[in-house]
C-alpha cells in the first residue's frame, strides 16, 4: 500500500517532527510511505479569504504532486478537510480535473481516522506517563467526522490517561487569517480553550491539527502557563512527545 | 434601521472591554447551548426519532417553498383574502412604515401596541411611528427593556435583551417607572405586566411579525414565550403582521414538522410557551379578534438572492442557534454587528441586504469553525455562504491591495517548490532569530494582531523539508 504523506506547510515550517511522527506510525504500520518532495500548501488560506483562483492554482497542483498513490494521508484535519471538501468545490466546472478531485478526495484521509479505520492499527508505539486532554479540532471533527479515532488510540497508549475538558467541541479561536485580522476576539476564545485546559487538570493538551497548536500553547504560555503541554496527537501515538 | 456594520472592528474592543458584557454574554450562552443539547437528546430517546432527520425534513420543506415562493405566495393571498385580511407587499423599509402609517391614519390610531417584529428593526418603524405622532410601546419583555433604555437596538433575534443583567434592568425600571427596586425577576415581570396593561386596553392597533405564513389556510403563526402576542393580535380592532416574503410555508403539516424544531433549536424547548395559528378577521361567531386585519410582506433585498448562490439563506427560520453557537458572537455580543440581525446568519444577511461593500468585516469576523451549520435546523451551509461573500469581495475587487498581493504573491511562490522552499527556509530563520533562543515569540512585527493577546510560538528549527532530505541522504537514497 502506496500512502503519500501530505506534510503540511505549518508542519513542514513550524514543528517537523510530528511529520517525522506521522512517518513512523505508518511506516511502522507497513505502509510504503510515499513524501512527494514538490509539496507545499493545500491553499486554504487562499480558499478562505476568497481568493478562488489562487486556491484553485493549488489545488491542481495538490493533484499532480500525488497522483498515483493508493491513499493520502494528512496530520491535520484542516488541510485533510481542504482536500476532501473545498477541492471538488472549486473544481466542479472543470470536469476532468473535478473527476480527479472527486478520486483524490475519496483517497484521503486525516491521520488518527486512516490509522483507525483504514490499517485498523491495534498498537502504537508511543508510552505517555500522565493525563491528557484531547481539543476537537474544527475541520477535522465537523468537516471529516474525526472524534472517536484518536481517543481510540490514545487509549492504547501505555501509561497515558484521558480526561475530557468542558467544551472539547468549541473552537480555540484560530480560523486561519481570521486569528490576525481580528486577533483580539481571536485571543479571547483562545483563553476560554486555555482555562477548560486547565479546568481539566491535564498534564497535556493533544490535538491533531497545527493551527489550533500554535493558538493554544501561545495563549498558555501568554497566560503564564509553563506547565500544561500542547502536544499533536501523532507525536504522542509515535511516543516522540 | 441605519447599519452600522462597517464599524464591526471598530466596536470590538469595547465590547471585549465590558466585564458585564463578558459575564452576561458568558451566562446566556451556556443557557442556550446546554438547554438545546438537552432538548435534542430527549427528542431523539422520547420519540425514537434522530433529530438530523428531522432538520432533513426541515430543509426540505423550506426548500420546496422557496423553489416556488411566487405560486406560495398567491395562494397565501387569495386565502388570507377569502378570511377577510388585505395583503400588502412592501419593497423596503420605507414602503413598510409608510404602509403601516396609512394604515393607522385609516383607522384613526393614535397609540400602537407591538409584538416582536424584526422586520419593524430593519424598517426602523418605532420612529416613522413616532414620527407621524402614533406612539409605539413594545410589549415583549425584552423589546420593552430596550425601548425604554433610549431605543437600545436588540442584540439577539429571540432575546433582543440577552446583553443585559437583572441588575440593569432592575435600575432601569426603577428608573423609568418610578417604583421601589425590585430585585427578582418575578417582581420585575410583574411590573412589566402591570405598565403594559393599560397599553394593551388603550392601543388602537397591534403590530407583530410572523413566524410563518400558512399558504393552504391564510394564517399567521405566532411562536413566543409570554403571551404579549396574544394580547397584540386579538386585543386592538387593526391587527397589522409584517413578515419577510420568505416566511410562507405550504401546509399546516409542514409547520408541525417546523415546529419540532423551532423551539428546541431556539431555546431548548420541546414546545413554547404560546403556539398561535391566526386567520382571518373577527367573525360574529368569534369571542376576540381584530375587526381589521392587514398582512405586509416585505421584500427588502429577499428576492434578489432567489436563484443565486445565496438563496439557502432564504430557509432561516430566525431561530438563533446559529449565533448562540458562534465562538466570535459569544465573544463580542449582537451589537458589534451593527445591524438588526447578529451571529451568523446576520453576517451573511447584512451584506446581502444592505450591500457588500457597507459590510465587509462580517463575512470575515468567523472563524468558520463549522458549529453553526451543525445546528442550523434547516441546514444552511453558513459558514460556505460566509466564504461565498469573501470571494464575492474579491471579485468585487473591494479587498485591501496588499491583501491581494500578498495572497497573489504567496500563491505564486507555493506553486514553485524549490523557490517556496527556500523561503520557508528563511522564513524558519528570521522567527528563530525573533526568538533569541526561546521556545516562543512574544511580539511579532508581522503580524502584531496575533501577539497582542498571546505568544507565537517559536519553530522547532528547521522544515521539514531540510530534515528529510537529509535524512534520505543519511539513508543514501
Amino acid at each position: 500500500m502506496r500512502v503519500g504523506l501530505f506534510v503540511t506547510c505549518l508542519v513542514d515550517l513550524m514543528r517537523p517532527r510530528i511529520g517525522f511522527a506521522a512517518l513512523k506510525l505508518l511506516e511502522g504500520a507497513g505502509c510504503e510511505v510515499v513524501v512527494p518532495e514538490g509539496q507545499t500548501c493545500c491553499g486554504q488560506p487562499a480558499y478562505n479569504a476568497g481568493d478562488a483562483a489562487t486556491a484553485r492554482g493549488l489545488a491542481l497542483k495538490v493533484l499532480d504532486d500525488f497522483e498515483g498513490l493508493d491513499w493520502v494521508v494528512a496530520p491535520s484535519g484542516s488541510c485533510g478537510g481542504q482536500i476532501v471538501k473545498a477541492y471538488p468545490e472549486l473544481l466542479k466546472d472543470d470536469p476532468a480535473n473535478h473527476a480527479r478531485a472527486l478520486q483524490l478526495a475519496a483517497r484521503t484521509r486525516e491521520l488518527t481516522d486512516f490509522l483507525v479505520n483504514v490499517l485498523k492499527l491495534e498498537a502504537v508505539p508511543g508510552r505517555f506517563d500522565g493525563t491528557v486532554t484531547y481539543h476537537d479540532s474544527c475541520s477535522g471533527l465537523r468537516e471529516l467526522g474525526v472524534k472517536a479515532q484518536p481517543r481510540q488510540l490514545l487509549a492504547r497508549v501505555p501509561g497515558l490517561l484521558l480526561t475530557e475538558m468542558g467544551g472539547c467541541e468549541e473552537c480555540c479561536g484560530f480560523g486561519g487569517t481570521f486569528s490576525v485580522k481580528f486577533g483580539d476576539i481571536s485571543a479571547q476564545i483562545a483563553e476560554r480553550k486555555a482555562r477548560n485546559v486547565q479546568a481539566s487538570g491535564a498534564d497535556a493538551v493533544v490535538l491533531g491539527d497545527l493551527g489550533c497548536m500554535l493558538n493554544i500553547e501561545g495563549k498558555l504560555r501568554r497566560m503564564g502557563d509553563e506547565n500544561t503541554r500542547v502536544l499533536h496527537v501523532a507525536e504522542v501515538l509515535a511516543g516522540d512527545a | 434601521m441605519r447599519s452600522q456594520a462597517m464599524f464591526f472592528k471598530a466596536r470590538v474592543g469595547d465590547k471585549l472591554a465590558d466585564p458585564v458584557l463578558q459575564e452576561n454574554l458568558g451566562k446566556a450562552k451556556s443557557k442556550f447551548v446546554d438547554a438545546r443539547a438537552r432538548a435534542v437528546a430527549e427528542y431523539e430517546r422520547d420519540e425514537g426519532a434522530d433529530f438530523e432527520s428531522l432538520r432533513e425534513a426541515g430543509r426540505a420543506i423550506r426548500n420546496r417553498t422557496l423553489a416556488n415562493l411566487d405560486v406560495w405566495l398567491e395562494t397565501f393571498e387569495q386565502k388570507a383574502g377569502e378570511r377577510g385580511a388585505q395583503v400588502k407587499y412592501a419593497r423596503d423599509g420605507e414602503e413598510i412604515c409608510r404602509l403601516v402609517v396609512e394604515i393607522a391614519r385609516r383607522h384613526g390610531v393614535t397609540k400602537v401596541v407591538k409584538s416582536k417584529s424584526m422586520l419593524s428593526e430593519e424598517a426602523g418603524l418605532n420612529k416613522a411611528l413616532a414620527e407621524a405622532g402614533i406612539q409605539p410601546v413594545e410589549t415583549d419583555l425584552g423589546e420593552y427593556i430596550l425601548q425604554i433604555n433610549d431605543n437600545e437596538p436588540p442584540s439577539h433575534i429571540i432575546a433582543p435583551a440577552f446583553h443585559k443583567s437583572k441588575e440593569e434592568v432592575a435600575e432601569l425600571f426603577t428608573r423609568t417607572h418610578g417604583r421601589p427596586k425590585k430585585s427578582g425577576i418575578e417582581e420585575m415581570t410583574r411590573e412589566a405586566r402591570e405598565t403594559l396593561r393599560s397599553h394593551f386596553l388603550s392601543a388602537g392597533m397591534g403590530i407583530s411579525g410572523g413566524n410563518f405564513l400558512i399558504a393552504e389556510t391564510g394564517s399567521v403563526t405566532l411562536v413566543t414565550n409570554e403571551g404579549n402576542g396574544r394580547m397584540v393580535t386579538t386585543m386592538p380592532k387593526v391587527h397589522v403582521v409584517i413578515t419577510g416574503i420568505e416566511k410562507v410555508i405550504p401546509t399546516l403539516e409542514d409547520f408541525a414538522t417546523l415546529m419540532r424544531l423551532l423551539p428546541r433549536s431556539a431555546t431548548g424547548q420541546h414546545i413554547s410557551n404560546y403556539v398561535s395559528v391566526l386567520t382571518g378577521v373577527k367573525r360574529p361567531e368569534d369571542l376576540d379578534g381584530p375587526e381589521h386585519l392587514y398582512f405586509i410582506l416585505v421584500d427588502n433585498g429577499r428576492a434578489s438572492l432567489l436563484g443565486t448562490e445565496f438563496q439557502e439563506m432564504l430557509r432561516c427560520i430566525r431561530c438563533g442557534a446559529c449565533m448562540n453557537h458562534c465562538p466570535v458572537y459569544q465573544t463580542v455580543g449582537g451589537h458589534a454587528y451593527g445591524w438588526v440581525y447578529p451571529g451568523p446568519m446576520g453576517s451573511v444577511l447584512t451584506p446581502l441586504y444592505t450591500g457588500i461593500a457597507n459590510a465587509l468585516d462580517l463575512p470575515h469576523a468567523a472563524t468558520l469553525c463549522g458549529q453553526c451549520s451543525v445546528v442550523c435546523p434547516v441546514k444552511i451551509p453558513l459558514p460556505e455562504l460566509l466564504r461565498g461573500l469573501r470571494e464575492k469581495q474579491v471579485d468585487m475587487d473591494l479587498r485591501p491591495k496588499s491583501e491581494r498581493l500578498a495572497l497573489r504573491l504567496w500563491g505564486w511562490v507555493a506553486r514553485r517548490p524549490s523557490l517556496y522552499g527556500l523561503a520557508a527556509k528563511l522564513a524558519v530563520r528570521y522567527l528563530n532569530w525573533l526568538a533569541e533562543g526561546r521556545d516562543r515569540i512574544p511580539l511579532l512585527g508581522i503580524a502584531p494582531e496575533w501577539t497582542k493577546g498571546r505568544d507565537f510560538p517559536a519553530p522547532q528549527g528547521r522544515t521539514f523539508r531540510e530534515l528529510y532530505a537529509e535524512r534520505r541522504r543519511r539513508e543514501g537514497r
